[in-house]
């Protein structure tokens, strides 16, 4: 059996179809039973038009990590792809459409930039879709024909993804389609009929279970819905709108309700409402409205009410990079606010986590009565993933609220002092327990009072609830790892499968390296990943910003400096990056 | 002024050779190499020997792709230039590009010929000129055993040896068309015979194939003025003719090939035609001449470079020694080495 | 050449029918119009409405197929299989990415064979002038000269040399071209209009021009070139040397042509190729056609080597003949190669002969080819220096009163369509002069139109070649008649007809309606649709070109760049606001008096 681990790209200009192609490739291998990875860019601009591409990695193995080179390239706009030369494999097949509308001269061409050992297959797009199915409009479908055909994948995988995709149009479209990926399947099949590669054709699937195309958006709002969400407050801002549009769909049909709110502020108030009254809300932003929100998270903080926000962090500082990926709101998150808030922060790492850390997210939100931050970012939010289908038990679904004992009736304290710090929470209209909640400091009774002692012991209680959510909270994770290691690398969010993959690779080298995944970032596993410290000659940090900010927050659980691995390219942190960073550490221990 | 742009046509020894030559001379140009075909330059007349399994597909290829980036020269692969406009000097390709020169040297090699009476039964001929030819013919031979030669010229004695090696049977209707550029005769026809024959090829004598049939998919059957016969396949090797067709009204002089003095320059400025595709005048031959074989070619594609950055060389076309044109003697009479 | 025809006249008129949407505009606008964007009907020297007999074909309209083209050039069955095509050459779909030229004359052909038995001919005719006219020739000027005529009410005879009328279409063109049953019948529908014909009279020989001036009130001498051209190099008068001409019209008249095996034709024209594929037909074995040039400048059309090669016939170019040599009959010809040389101010290629490269090459049979003149015929008025008399190629007049030319026998060796367009002008000038005014004039035809069934895809159709008779052998059954090219068959016609882009049809934003939105830029085939800020016009006021725009605040209109445009109505399609009008124009003769009868 063969391995594969094959990156296309599908590159054009905003209407081209280039979204859609894309999309059909990862279903369609994704129905074939491989891994798949994806991930499309647009342009930055909300309106107007721009450059789009797709990358999809495709492995007989499981895909933790975009393809940084491209084995393939669709290119339905020739200008447009230069600019993916530089990502190119040396050898990478390239489809081109070789009898385009109008002339084009040589800066402006692909073909001229392309490197020698490329391989390219012109195919007439437009003109294979205008004989077919009378419209050039099918010129993506021929493309993707053409693609299918030269890497020998079945074309029934396409021909079922595109009945699907297209369905709800009607058969009218469906057939077009069909028809226009037809002709660009059998023209390749027989003009390059010596040149065929057999890619996929003799590699055997890795048939793990049922598997969904899911992106983290789309993840975050199953999982909300999954786990009985009722109410959704937000303000749509790139990359988290996505969710909001997802429960849109979705959540009204099980009897909740989407509302979208004047501001972010306004959004956080509602779901602290929504929790206030016992129901499940939640509500997602990116950045800037998370600074908004801030104000009210400590409220929540003080008055102990639950709530559940996803930051779909993007390029910063203000407005920033909205299409771009960061990793810098962490400080934000963990420290943003004023006093002493502690809250629960977690950071799932791939589309699978998204899903349950965000069902996690409420059972958290409820038992520890304090906000939970989900911290994804625009790379995380927006790359699919076929993933086993994700599925809630019906544990993971229950309600975790902590209601007051019966005994404790009439003589219900809110704020009780508990070991734990957990004080049983009514809900209002409960008979007999006298509901308060208030952003002062107060006693337990719920009393404002501004008292050393009540301050003191109330912060303390409000802290020790969070220690105590250490052990419901998932504990830091080792791959690939031993006993000691030359190099020990902790990640975090989206880089992480950046970071598996060039341990992977490295170990295979013969290197003593490893890799620890922290995915609660608040409160802090400390034990753990001080021992996974202790035992790295050297401990490697790489994070999607500038300061470090995972890196802070840890470093000092361990004497020694840790090396820091920082990039705010706003892209996708590359595999080849950590590999090449950890070798040059390595090189550094040999001497 | 922006840098000077040089193409060249074709990726066979001839435009490789040019390509290098244009280099090492201290050209800082920008090179671009077009090539139809969509594999590295390699050695035709290895071909039979690949064909035989006595060489393995690598050793066909001269260059590896690392050299054209090492040179800095764009070598584009499986890109068809499709006509010419000498006086905008712009090159047109087949996908629509369009790419401008400051100077051109065309080197598009040859094509196999196949006369336009036989191109009727095209399909069912397998020709030899490239490492695709070449692979058909392994496929084919995996389940035929006898295969009957069309022609006569250089590559159908070359692999009728290695079919022979192979074990298979192999018969040859010798064809006049194929000894072109040299006048074909009967003294021709009788020592191409009866070398053949010493071999253990059978000759089959004819005038004329009337109609090929495909009987099933590795029997064929050929009827003749004079006998009919059977075989697995057919392979056709009437020599090559120049790959000119695209510049057809150009401008350009095109006979077989395209005319180029002895400077190997064509009517037009700063553009130059070499190896199988250009035809120059010889004295001796009193015939246009067309050059064959690979040593020639790459002394060609050296001159033509030279003399497109300003030298004056005059090509030499072939020493007078063998070129006996009274005799049969020239140095294309490949029949007499088989 | 065609100024004549294109010039209409000092009066401009503009005469609408508003009832029918139908306008005739004389305006030169609409001229040059139509000069640029029916570029086949341009070229045609007929101006054959070449899109409309296509179109007619498509809509299996057979019959209306044959007369669209009848009205002009009266032979489609005869044209459609010898006509040279130099429509082909100008059919937009040739152009650099768009494909191959429409298969025009073979569609021709396909009305002809495909039109029912049942099929009537329809010529309007003219009440009787009272005028006589003589016409001295049956070819194809003369042919079209006496039809013309004819219907404008001439009494017209015409003096034939040969026993059956037809010149070179029935002694020039070989029966595998050219079947003698298609010519008849459309001989024979011309001279149906009344006209006289008598055969076997040679004028000069048996008759002088003078008797024949004196007796009509006008004489048109349209008598062909039948005057071979010699080399001029010694050796041509030996046994087994043939001129082109004379072995041809030796064949067509059904004498016993004897031919050698290996025989070499030298000459350049389609009269060279006859000969070859006719020795061929006789028996040859092994037959050579010599060139001075390179086979590329050779005027013949490609199919025609193509289709000569495929039956044997080897080409040798870059040959000059030096001398024919042998005892008594020949053995030989003697060649200098040649090489070409900086082409001149005339657009052909000139070649020299290398000296010193002298070779033989041998046959037993050689034919010259090289082209013939016309014969000398005494008369009055200016003659050359052979003594052939000459006249004007604008009006077809001779010096002497009354006596015109036309045809080859004006302008030298041309084509069947030419002498057929010259035939029709002179008629028309000697209408003109003798009545002293014009009877007909071409205008352009403007109607309202709508998008028509036309699909994208149809542009994408490859073209249909001709069947021919195969294997080759065939061909040479029953002495040789066997028509080469059989014809399409009524669905191959169908898919042939598909491909022209109806370039009559006529595609107009209206800039008042226009938003702007570029979804018809968007959808374009080709860079057809552009963003303007400026239009030029040439002296006439048409549209000569555009001052184009990327810059949005410079846009002052969206144009549709007819002499771009592919006709396939995919911008009226995406149309959001329907502001695209389609309309056909039409470049058609019309009369300036009425009919009589039809």
């Amino acid at each position: 059996m063969t391995e594969v681990d094959f990156t296309v790209e599908v590159c054009g200009m905003a209407g081209d179809g280039t979204i859609a192609v894309g999309g059909l490739i990862n279903e369609a291998m994704s129905l074939g039973a491989f891994s798949v990875l994806g991930f499309d860019s647009y342009p930055a601009e909300i309106r107007g038009f721009g450059r789009c591409v797709t990358n999809s990695r495709i492995g007989s193995s499981e895909i933790v990590a975009l393809g940084e080179q491209a084995h393939a390239l669709i290119s339905l706009n020739d200008e447009q792809s230069r600019s993916r030369v530089p990502f190119l494999a040396e050898d990478c097949m390239v489809f081109f459409d070789s009898a385009p509308p109008t002339k084009v001269t040589e800066d402006k061409s692909l073909l001229s930039v392309l490197p020698p050992g490329a391989q390219i297959f012109g195919i007439p797009f437009g003109n294979l879709a205008v004989s077919a199915a009378g419209s050039a409009r099918g010129r993506n479908l021929t493309a993707l024909g053409g693609f299918a055909a030269v890497c020998g994948i079945s074309p029934d995988l396409f021909r079922e993804v595109i009945g699907k995709k297209f369905g709800s149009k009607g058969d009218h479209i469906v057939s077009v389609n069909l028809k226009s990926f037809d002709a660009g399947y059998e023209y390749s099949k027989s003009v390059f009929a010596n040149r065929l590669g057999n890619i996929f054709s003799d590699v055997e699937s890795n048939a793990a279970s049922p598997r969904v195309m899911l992106s983290g958006n789309q993840a975050i709002g199953m999982a909300a819905i999954d786990a009985g969400l009722k109410l959704y407050f937000g303000y749509p801002i790139t990359p988290a709108t996505p969710i909001m549009e997802y429960l849109a769909k979705y959540l009204p049909k099980q009897g909740g309700r989407v509302v979208q709110m004047e501001d972010e502020i306004s959004s956080i108030a509602a779901v602290l409402g929504g929790f206030y009254a016992g129901a499940r809300a939640m509500t997602a932003t990116s950045g800037p409205g998370f600074a908004l929100m801030t104000e009210l998270i400590t409220h929540g903080v003080m008055a102990e009410i639950p709530a559940v926000i996803i930051d779909a962090q993007r390029g910063g500082p203000s407005t920033g990079l909205p299409t771009k990926t960061e990793q810098s709101d962490l400080h934000a998150a963990v420290f943003g606010g004023p006093g002493d808030s502690a809250r629960i922060v977690i950071a799932p790492t791939n589309v699978s986590e998204c899903y349950y850390f965000v069902l996690k997210s409420f059972q958290l939100a409820e038992k520890y009565q304090t906000p939970v931050i989900i911290l994804t970012d625009f790379f995380l939010d927006n790359r699919v993933e076929n993933v086993v289908a994700p599925k809630a038990s019906e544990e993971q679904k229950a309600c975790s609220n902590v209601f007051p004992e019966e005994s404790s009736k009439d003589n219900y304290q809110r704020y009780h002092y508990s070991s734990s710090g957990i004080s049983p929470r009514a809900i209002p209209g409960m008979e007999g327990f006298n509901f308060t909640a208030t952003g002062l400091e107060h006693t337990e009774k719920g009393i404002p009072d501004y008292s050393p002692e009540t301050h003191s012991r109330m912060t303390e209680k409000r802290h020790q609830k969070l220690f105590s959510a250490l052990v419901d909270l998932k504990e830091p994770e080792e791959f690939l790892s031993g006993d000691s290691l030359d190099v020990g690398v902790i990640g975090w969010g989206s880089t992480f499968g950046s970071i598996v993959e060039a341990v992977q690779r490295l170990r295979k080298s013969g290197f003593s390296v490893g890799a620890l995944k922290i995915s609660s970032i608040f409160p802090l596993h400390s034990e753990i990943i001080r021992k996974f410290m202790a035992k790295s000659t050297v401990v490697l940090i790489p994070e999607l910003n500038y300061e470090g900010q995972l890196a802070n927050l840890i470093g000092h659980l361990d004497s020694k400096p840790v090396e820091r691995l920082n990039l705010v390219t706003g892209t996708p942190m590359p595999t080849s990056v950590i590999q090449e960073r950890i070798y040059q550490l390595m090189e550094v221990l040999a001497q | 002024m922006s840098r000077q742009s040089f193409v060249i046509i074709g990726n066979g020894p001839a435009a490789n050779q040019a390509a290098e030559s244009l280099r090492s001379q201290g050209s800082e140009a920008k090179i671009t190499m077009l090539s139809k075909d969509s594999f590295r330059g390699y050695l035709p007349h290895l071909l039979p020997d690949f064909i035989s399994g006595s060489i393995g597909e690598e050793s066909l290829y001269f260059r590896p792709h690392a050299y054209y980036k090492e040179k800095n020269i764009f070598l584009r692969l499986g890109q068809k230039a499709v006509g010419i406009d000498f006086s905008k000097r712009r090159i047109f390709l087949e996908h629509r590009e369009v790419i401008s020169f400051d100077g051109l040297i065309i080197a598009t090699g040859g094509k196999p010929r196949i006369p336009e009476y036989y191109q009727l039964f095209e399909d069912l001929m397998l020709t030899l000129k490239t490492p695709q030819d070449a692979k058909l013919w392994i496929s084919k031979l995996k389940s035929v055993d006898s295969i009957l030669m069309l022609g006569g010229d250089l590559t159908s004695l070359s692999l009728t040896r290695a079919l022979l090696k192979m074990g298979k049977t192999i018969q040859f209707i010798i064809n006049e068309d194929s000894f072109w550029p040299i006048p074909y005769s009967e003294e021709i026809y009788k020592a191409v015979a009866q070398r053949l024959e010493s071999k253990g090829v059978q000759v089959v004598h004819c005038n004329k194939i009337r109609r090929v049939t495909q009987i099933d998919e590795n029997l064929i059957e050929v009827d003749t003025d004079t006998c009919s016969v059977r075989t697995g396949a057919i392979g056709a090797f009437f020599g090559l003719v120049p790959d000119v067709r695209f510049l057809v009204r150009s401008g350009l002089d095109i006979d077989r090939g395209i005319l180029v003095d002895e400077f190997l320059k064509t009517r037009f400025e700063d553009v130059f035609a070499v190896g199988d595709c250009a035809q120059v005048y010889h004295p001796a031959l009193r015939n246009y001449w067309v050059s064959i074989g690979y040593q020639n070619a790459a002394t060609l594609g050296k001159i033509a470079a030279s003399n497109l950055l300003g030298s004056d060389l005059e090509a030499l076309v072939a020493p007078e020694s063998i070129l006996d044109v009274g005799g049969v003697k020239v140095n294309t009479s490949w029949w007499t080495e088989f | 050449m065609q100024e004549g025809l294109w010039n209409p006249g000092k009066t401009i008129s503009q005469t609408q029918n508003w009832k029918s949407g139908v306008s005739y505009s004389c305006d030169p606008a609409d001229f040059s119009y139509m000069k640029v964007n029916v570029p086949c009907q341009d070229a045609c020297p007929a101006l054959t409405n070449i899109p409309s007999y296509i179109r007619a074909l498509y809509e299996e309209k057979f019959a209306t197929s044959y007369e669209i083209n009848r009205m002009v050039n009266l032979l489609p069955g005869t044209l459609g299989r010898i006509c040279s095509r130099p429509c082909e050459l100008k059919c937009r779909h040739g152009e650099a990415g768009l494909g191959e030229p429409v298969n025009i004359c073979h569609i021709k052909k396909a009305a002809s064979d495909l039109r029912g038995l049942g099929h009537s001919y329809m010529t309007p005719r003219f009440a009787p002038v009272g005028k006589t006219v003589a016409i001295v020739g049956s070819g194809p000027a003369g042919l079209a000269a006496a039809h013309d005529l004819a219907m404008m009410g001439f009494d017209v005879t015409i003096l034939e040399a040969f026993e059956e009328p037809g010149g070179m279409l029935r002694y020039g063109i070989p029966e595998f071209r050219l079947p003698r049953i298609i010519l008849s019948e459309e001989i024979a529908n011309i001279l149906r209009l009344g006209i006289s014909i008598k055969t076997g009279v040679r004028v000069g020989v048996d008759l002088t021009l003078e008797s024949i001036m004196s007796n009509y009130d006008a004489t048109l001498i349209a008598a062909g070139c039948y005057e071979p051209m010699e080399l001029g190099i010694p050796g041509e008068d030996l046994l087994g040397v043939y001129t082109g001409l004379n072995f041809v019209m030796d064949v067509a008249k059904g004498l016993d042509v004897r031919i050698g095996k290996k025989v070499m034709v030298i000459g350049a024209g389609f009269t060279a190729f006859d000969c070859s594929r006719l020795a061929l037909r006789l028996g040859a074995e092994d037959v050579t056609l010599c060139i001075r040039g390179l086979e590329e400048d050779l005027r013949v059309t490609t199919d025609e080597i193509v289709e000569a090669k495929r039956e044997g016939i080897r080409i040798q170019s870059l040959l000059l003949s030096k001398g024919v040599y042998g005892g008594g009959h020949v053995k030989g010809v003697e060649f200098f190669r040649t090489r070409p040389v900086e082409r001149s101010s005339e657009s052909r290629r000139a070649v020299e002969p290398i000296f010193g490269s002298e070779f033989v090459l041998e046959a037993d049979s050689v034919i010259l080819a090289i082209g013939q003149a016309p014969q000398r015929i005494p008369g009055p008025g200016k003659q050359n220096d052979r003594g052939v008399i000459i006249a004007d190629f604008g009006n077809f007049r001779s010096t002497a009163t009354n006596l015109y030319l036309a045809g080859d026998y004006l302008t030298g060796p041309s084509t069947v369509i030419e002498s057929i367009s010259s035939g029709r002008r002179a008629a028309g000038k000697i209408a003109e002069d003798l009545l002293g005014k014009k009877l007909k004039e071409w205008v352009v035809r403007i109607k309202d139109a709508k998008l028509t069934d036309r699909q994208r895809s149809w542009d994408l159709i490859p073209r249909v070649e001709i069947p021919t008779v195969l294997p080759v052998e065939d061909r040479f059954q029953s002495k040789g008649f066997v028509e080469v090219e059989t014809g399409y068959l009524p669905e191959q016609a169908h898919d042939e007809s598909k491909r022209c882009y109806l370039c009559y049809l006529h595609y107009e934003i209206d800039v008042n309606k226009c938003i702007y939105c570029r979804y018809c830029i968007d959808n374009a085939p080709r860079d057809c649709i552009k963003l303007v800020n400026d239009i030029f016009t040439d002296e006439t006021g048409a549209v000569s070109g555009y001052l184009e725009t990327t810059q949005w605040t410079e846009v002052s209109a969206v144009v549709i760049d007819n002499s771009q445009c592919v006709r396939c109505g995919e911008c009226v399609r995406v149309c959001p606001v329907d502001c695209i009008s389609v309309s056909r124009m039409d470049l058609v003769e019309r009369f300036l008096i009425e009919e009589t009868e039809a």
